[in-house]
């Protein structure tokens, strides 16, 4: 089989998954869930051989064309988009695996398991695709199966609601998206993405507007700062969805997004790309402090290591004199790509654990009533203890050396955003260490914490596999032993910024030391909020600036779009309809009598008047008069 | 065998039978058959057309004498690329719509039956005709039923809405035959066959003042026609008010006969004339009709106000394409038309049948419908994504090949147009929300309690999934359709391009 066979076999099988799931299996959730996640086992499989079987490739044809306008459907493979296809096959099947356990009783499984593979097909597209629009095309697709499964309780108002937002809020950031697709297709002359370097190096001028534009669709996919609003409310999908789509793949898609748009880059763009990610960063690390609801305290800690990742990526290339020529030492690209890496796998593994967790407790999410898990739920504790270390930062695993390639890369570029990314790793590890104590240790504060159990293998199984690879996901040269990726993704990994000596894991200890020493001082595993008792006033202010974004949003949907929608529809009924259609009434009387009778006469009047009128004509041409 | 005639002459002989009294019993079992012959011969010719010969750019060219020769008039049948993809979604539409009618438990359901079958021969018979006399004569034979289906079968304000509609498309029908005699005449062919006009024109241009002064004239006439921002108001009302096949048919199919026109006969054969309105066009398509019009469907409570705004609101996209005056607009606005034709017949077939099951049109009395009747609930989230462009669906490739088309020429409007996008996302999703997410309203409850909910029956979701599958058939393989519009365009096109040389620059 030639690999672009393979590669399209991996596309299409979720897709023949969903089609056959809604056109057959509608009502029968067990035969679905075992269709999609064969699907999404061959997946899985395909993304492996692709990725490390040293297939690289291009293949396109064209999907569409209308004049010099054309529109091609073609894959480009290279490493980066194998590292990204490898992660999506590995944390999808963990996902599908660990919904067989999780929706079990659910009703309307089978739609469930439908929506998963059309967001497995959709987002396979993204990774593979090979020009702009096309990867816009999948980008709106991955926008609707995330509709589809935020609106999974579809009877509950809150997640008819989060569904909505989320589509809209993400139009938005497609709004500019596509818009820049369009300044990038005029002014370069193709959205090809193997085209647009040599068009660059060619000396084509620069558009400073496209890749702002283009990251606009980021804003909106990967939910920076303001379009963050969506990713808090998406939680009200099923937890598995949110491991999935809402932390692991999609959201990351618009880091993946950038590295695949590199070349257009300009100084100016980075530079505002970079701060958007470092506020992102540090709004979303204060806003995670205050929540009580374990899936909330995730969504924002997605929001804040995104914006990591876009950070790492607005921070640029390094270049460094030896001997007279530059020389890449590292680039923003490597150290985004390998923090999207290894977030995946703590970040789903995390989400996944606190589906467990859920799962256990009878559906309660408020870890205030939770508690005392740690006996009652051993593997899931365990597992989740590895997740909360990997992304705090503990030296040797993931997510110590993903976070120590973007800190030392800030460090060497630019001071500031080096401080504020500092300040948002110690609130990282504040908040979930915070989170981790209040749920698994003390006693159980509730019934359905007295009563939690373990969950069952199709659960625990991908919590262990997601587990490991927080802990060697972090090895990615051959120093490390090249564990888990060989040279696979030889071509990514070499752009990771190394620090070097001893000064690096002082750093990590001390950040992790600060944020876990302090949440220990703050908080008792209680039914009582610790930094609200301690310092009510911080506790406000945080709350205050979560919800200031909603707050605004809201303002501006009821107070002016709406009103403004309700003031042009009454002027369109009262001068449109009201005013000019009675002018032109009166302007018809003016024809005459025979005219008015015409039109304000009975309808059937018509249909004479059109068969006298045939008769005429054809009497008329046949020489009759 | 000329199947173009087949087509439009079996829903009319049927009619006319039903008229010299064919039994009530044998009547319906044969609409289905009326019905059915234009949807599949519509289809045959789709498959056949990239292989038949062409005249012209005509495939299935025949010309038949009426006794009107005399005048420069011919019966003269014909497809080419542009005419072809519209013409099967006729016959398609048309069935869907049929199919919908006969299940549906109207009163004097024959009556109704008949007139559909007047109106569905029209319909074939605009995009079949290569005359522009006859062109027009069948959209005034789809035109009349229309009126008197929508005066007698329709729903709250029919009278007004009757009326309104009457004036405003006769008014806009006028109008449009007016500037089609002035071609005749002006053009000296002293032809209505589109084949001899173009190339008629092609030796000897019209002047820049007669094409100036037709073109402006078309414009306005089939403006009226399709909506155009502010002539739109009967739209709306009118859709509100009519029966469910009547919108289907008239917002899917008809309502294209203007946008045909004009890229058919007004710009090719008046390439200066369109060169002049063109930045007037643009700016009332996107100001007007995607912005005003779209910002206004918002506040739409009413369902079926909504769906017919919202209709508006998109041939706001189609009439931008227009005013691209480009191979790239051209091509995106007829594949637009079809993809709008299954998909707004579509939301108006589900409109109704939502309609039964909560007895009303209002989005504050209804809520929670998806737990009685999920597939209807997929069927509309699916057609309401349709309509705002989601990939996967046929709309989608219309929009985006005028939004590249229209960067180039108008990058301010494409903005707002593109913006657009957002709007229909909003009032397309709040209405699948309201009408079936969350709990059931108070209202609803009662409604319910009085005729419980059944979800979509085989009668319903035959004519839905008919759409629907046409919807994502295009949407996946566009090259379906896309290929044989983009060849009947660049020869028209490209042939108007070379009389007069047409300078781009603008804006």
């Amino acid at each position: 089989m030639q690999p672009s066979h393979l590669a399209l076999l991996v596309l299409l099988s979720p897709l023949g998954s969903a089609a056959i799931i809604a056109l057959l299996f509608r009502r029968q959730g067990g035969i679905a869930s075992v269709i999609s996640v064969a699907s999404a086992a061959v997946v899985a499989v395909g993304a492996v051989i692709l990725a490390y079987g040293g297939h690289r490739f291009n293949a396109s044809i064209d999907w569409f064309s209308f004049g010099e306008f054309t529109l091609s459907f073609g894959f480009k493979f290279d490493d980066l988009a194998a590292l990204m296809l490898a992660i999506v096959g590995v944390v999808g099947f963990c996902v599908h695996l660990f919904s067989l356990g999780y929706m079990n009783d659910d009703e309307n499984k089978a739609r469930y398991f439908g929506g998963l593979s059309v967001f497995m097909f959709s987002m396979i597209g993204i990774v593979l695709a090979d020009n702009l629009f096309m990867i816009f095309v999948f980008w709106e697709l991955v926008g609707f199966s995330s509709y589809l499964l935020i609106n999974h309780y579809c009877l509950k108002q809150s997640a008819a609601d989060a569904s909505k937002k989320a589509f809209i809020v993400n139009r938005v950031g497609d709004f500019g998206f596509l818009i820049g697709i369009l300044i990038c297709y005029w002014n370069y002359g193709t959205v090809d993405l193997n085209e647009l370097p040599a068009v660059v190096a060619g000396g084509a001028m620069m558009s400073v507007l496209a890749p702002i534009l283009l990251f606009c669709g980021a804003i909106g996919k990967s939910a920076q700062m303001p379009l963050h609003v969506w990713l808090p409310d998406a939680m009200e999908g099923p937890t598995p969805v949110s491991a999935l789509i809402h932390a692991a793949t999609m959201v990351a898609a618009g880091i993946y997004m950038l590295c695949r748009i590199e070349v257009l880059m300009t100084a100016d763009a980075l530079n505002i790309i970079l701060w958007i990610g470092t506020i992102t960063a540090v709004y979303a690390a204060l806003c995670a402090v205050v929540q009580s609801d374990i899936k909330k305290v995730l969504a924002y800690s997605t929001l804040s290591q995104l914006g990591y990742m876009v950070a790492a990526f607005g921070l640029g290339s390094l270049m460094v004199e030896h001997d007279g020529h530059e020389v890449l030492l590292a680039a923003g690209v490597g150290a985004a790509m390998f923090h999207l890496t290894t977030h995946a796998f703590f970040k789903a593994l995390l989400f996944l654990g606190s589906g467990s967790v859920i799962h256990g407790c009878h559906h309660e999410q408020n870890i205030f009533k939770m508690g005392g898990l740690a006996r009652k739920m051993p593997l899931t504790f365990v597992t989740f203890t590895i997740g909360v270390l990997a992304i705090a930062g503990l030296p040797f695993l993931s997510g110590f050396y993903s976070k120590d390639a973007i800190l030392h890369l800030a460090g060497e570029k630019n001071g500031l955003i080096f401080g504020l990314l500092v300040f948002t790793a110690v609130l990282t590890s504040f908040y979930m260490i915070r989170m981790w104590r209040i749920t698994f240790l003390g006693e159980p504060r509730s019934d359905a914490a007295s009563h939690a159990h373990e969950s069952g293998i199709a659960m625990t199984a991908p919590l262990v596999v997601l587990a490991i690879l927080s802990i060697i996901g972090g090895y990615t040269t051959h120093e490390g032993a090249g564990l888990i990726y060989g040279s696979a993704f030889a071509e990514i990994w070499s752009q990771i910024p190394h620090p070097e000596g001893i000064g690096v894991f002082i750093k990590s200890l001390a950040i992790l030391a600060v944020g876990a020493g302090l949440a220990f001082v703050l908080y008792k595993p209680s039914a009582q909020d610790g930094l609200a008792t301690k310092a009510p006033g911080v506790f406000t202010a945080l709350t205050a600036l979560k919800e200031s974004f909603d707050a605004a949003y809201n303002y501006y949907v009821a107070k002016i779009q709406d009103r403004f929608a309700m003031l042009l529809n009454f002027l369109e009924q009262v001068l449109l309809a009201g005013l000019i259609i009675r002018g032109l009434a009166g302007v018809v009387g003016l024809f005459g009598l025979g005219a008015r009778a015409l039109h304000v006469g009975s309808l059937h009047a018509y249909v004479y008047w059109f068969l006298l009128g045939a008769v005429l004509l054809w009497g008329f041409a046949g020489g009759l008069f | 065998m000329d199947l173009l005639l087949i087509a439009i002459l079996s829903p009319l002989a049927l009619s006319l039978a039903m008229v010299l009294g064919l039994p009530k019993a044998v009547a319906r079992n044969l609409a289905y058959v009326g019905f059915a012959i234009p949807a599949v011969i519509g289809i045959w010719l789709w498959c056949q057309y990239g292989a038949a010969t062409k005249e012209s750019g005509y495939a299935f060219l025949t010309s038949y004498d009426t006794g009107l020769s005399g005048l420069g008039i011919n019966l003269t049948l014909g497809l080419n690329g542009i005419a072809m993809p519209l013409f099967a979604m006729a016959g398609i539409v048309g069935l869907a719509a049929g199919l919908y009618a006969l299940q549906s438990a109207a009163e004097r359901l024959n009556q109704y039956v008949l007139l559909l079958l007047v109106m569905q021969g029209g319909l074939m018979g605009v995009f079949a005709s290569v005359d522009v006399f006859f062109f027009y004569f069948f959209h005034e034979l789809a035109l009349i039923p229309t009126f008197i289906m929508v005066g007698i079968w329709g729903g709250r304000d029919r009278n007004y809405a009757a009326m309104k509609m009457t004036i405003y498309l006769t008014v806009g029908a006028m109008l449009s035959l007016i500037g089609l005699i002035a071609i005749y005449y002006t053009s000296g062919a002293q032809t209505f066959d589109m084949i001899a006009l173009r190339e008629a024109v092609a030796d000897q241009g019209l002047s820049t003042v007669a094409q100036k002064n037709i073109f402006g004239l078309l414009m306005v006439g089939f403006g009226v026609l399709v909506s155009l921002w502010p002539l739109h108001t009967w739209a709306p009302l009118g859709y509100g008010a009519a029966p469910s096949s009547v919108a289907m048919l008239h917002a899917g199919v008809l309502k294209k006969f203007g946008l045909y026109g004009l890229i058919q006969v007004a710009m090719p054969l008046l390439p200066q004339g369109a060169q002049h309105w063109a930045l007037i066009l643009a700016t009332l398509a996107v100001v007007g009709n995607v912005l005003v019009v779209g910002i206004i469907t918002i506040a739409q409570r009413d369902l079926k106000q909504l769906v017919g705004y919202s209709s508006v609101m998109h041939m706001g996209y189609a009439f931008l394409g227009i005013a691209c005056i480009s191979l790239v607009g051209v091509g995106g606005v007829v594949f637009m038309m079809v993809a709008h034709g299954f998909s707004a017949a579509l939301l108006f077939l589900l409109a109704t049948s939502i309609h039964h099951r909560t007895q009303t049109f209002d989005l504050d009395e209804m809520g929670g419908l998806v737990k009685h009747a999920p597939v209807l609930s997929a069927f509309f989230v699916a057609a309401t994504l349709a309509s705002i462009g989601l990939p996967g669906f046929a709309n989608f490739w219309g929009e985006i090949t005028i939004f590249v088309a229209a960067w180039k020429v108008f990058p301010v409007l494409t903005v707002i147009a593109v913006g657009g996008v957002v709007i229909s996302a909003i009032y397309g999703l709040r209405a699948a929300a309201r009408v079936f997410f969350g709990p059931q309203t108070e209202a609803f409850d009662k409604v319910l309690e009085e005729k419980p909910a059944a979800d979509l029956s085989w009668s319903e979701k035959l004519p839905a999934l008919i759409l629907l599958v046409s919807l994502l058939a295009l949407g996946f393989w566009p090259k379906l359709m896309s290929d044989s519009i983009n060849e009947s365009v660049t020869e028209i096109y490209t042939a108007a391009e070379a009389v007069e040389p047409v300078d781009v620059a603008r804006n």
